[in-house]
């Protein structure tokens, strides 16, 4: 074995460095600070918050008790705490990503369900009082 | 028995009136209501002209979703029976007519008109598909054949008739592109009897298929995951009147 190897055994992890600390901490407050601001302007829902307010916890948890991090890395077998770190950064938007294609998926259908059901109320007035459709309308100004 | 035939367009202005004239020929005593995914020329006029009953959906949502509007306006006004075909003139309305003739003598609960069951009958001005239609058309039929274990021979068919049963699946649950592959797996999935039938199919008359290359890879794969997962869906319940 050579000595970089050894070495790397003796020491088993790569610790995050202060300043890396200290800018993650900064970042997640702020980051919780622009969750709060866009909810009091009612740019984002509070349903759909939860799920960024963890992630700004996690990421303020990381940054000042490294030792969270450092047994992460460990559970997961990984050397370096910081490849364990993105690793966790991006399986948790991987999983966001994905919770918001089921959100779209969902309101998809309801949108289309919400056109047929306006479409075949609009099929039925018209049933009912031909009338008050006009023959020989011009052409089409709702579409 | 009432009955209604229903036409998804999308800017078909050229060829609808055409396509009702020839339904309230070909069966009469039919409702005929066309379906307008958001067209942005004056199908809806045309139709409402041609004495046509419109329900004009606000905005273009693809073919699945203007089908599903007619099965839920059918199962919804208590029709017994229900027709569809293309706007485009590639459906002639006596084919339809035996369709729904299959349904109403109660042979089965959904009839597909196939242009491939006999090509024999072929004649002059037929239908003829091209190359790469043809081999897309095999890789479904293989894999829905495999999904449901029965044969079917054209499974993009957009000409079917189908009785109050059809309707309630239908309605509740439509794939909103133009699935109709997974409309026939639940169908038949959930127990009820899907029947080919040889018709004969005209050249489109007016506008070009929407199906580009890439537009078919997708659709193919769409249709693949679809097949894959609807084997292990739960059925739902039963579909009776």
């Amino acid at each position: 074995m050579s000595a970089v190897t050894l070495a790397a055994a003796a020491d088993p992890s790569v610790r995050l460095t202060p300043q890396a600390r200290i800018l993650a901490a900064i970042i997640a407050i702020a980051f919780v600070g622009m969750i709060l601001e866009l909810i009091r302007r009612h740019q984002l829902q509070e349903r759909f918050s939860i799920v960024w307010f963890l992630a700004g916890l996690g990421m303020l948890a990381g940054a000042m008790f490294p030792g969270l991090l450092e047994l992460a890395a460990n559970i997961m077998g990984v050397r370096d705490t910081n490849v364990a770190l993105f690793s966790i950064v991006l399986l948790l938007l991987l999983g966001l990503a994905l919770n918001f294609s089921v959100i779209i998926s969902r309101q998809a259908e309801q949108i289309t369900r919400l056109a047929q059901e306006s479409a075949l109320e609009r099929t039925r007035e018209e049933k009912a009082a031909p009338g008050a459709q006009p023959e020989t309308a011009e052409e089409p100004d709702e579409t | 028995m009432r009955t209604l035939v229903f036409i998804p367009a999308w800017n078909e202005e050229d060829s609808v009136v055409g396509v009702i004239d020839d339904v309230r020929r070909s069966i009469p005593g039919s409702d005929i209501l066309v379906v307008d995914d958001g067209s942005r020329d004056a199908t809806t006029v045309r139709a409402r002209q041609a004495g046509a009953m419109v329900a004009v959906l606000p905005f273009n949502q693809g073919l699945g979703a203007a089908l599903q509007t007619g099965y839920l306006y059918a199962f919804r006004e208590g029709y017994d029976y229900c027709a569809h075909l293309d706007s485009d003139g590639q459906h002639p309305p006596a084919e339809v007519a035996r369709l729904l003739d299959e349904v109403r003598s109660g042979r089965a609960d959904l009839a597909i008109g196939s242009r491939y069951v006999d090509p024999d009958s072929a004649e002059e001005d037929d239908y003829t598909p091209t190359f790469l239609r043809r081999v897309g058309s095999g890789v479904f039929r293989f894999f829905l054949t495999l999904a449901t274990r029965q044969r079917f021979t054209d499974t993009t068919s957009g000409m079917r008739a189908a009785n109050r049963r059809v309707m309630a699946l239908f309605s509740e649950r439509y794939s909103p592109d133009f699935a109709e592959i997974e409309s026939l797996q639940r169908a038949v999935r959930q127990g009820l009897t899907v029947e080919e039938l040889p018709v004969r199919m005209l050249p489109r008359a007016e506008g070009t298929s929407f199906l580009t290359p890439v537009k078919s890879t997708f659709f193919i794969f769409k249709s693949l995951i679809v097949l894959l997962v609807g084997r292990f869906r739960p059925r739902s319940a039963e579909y009776l009147d």
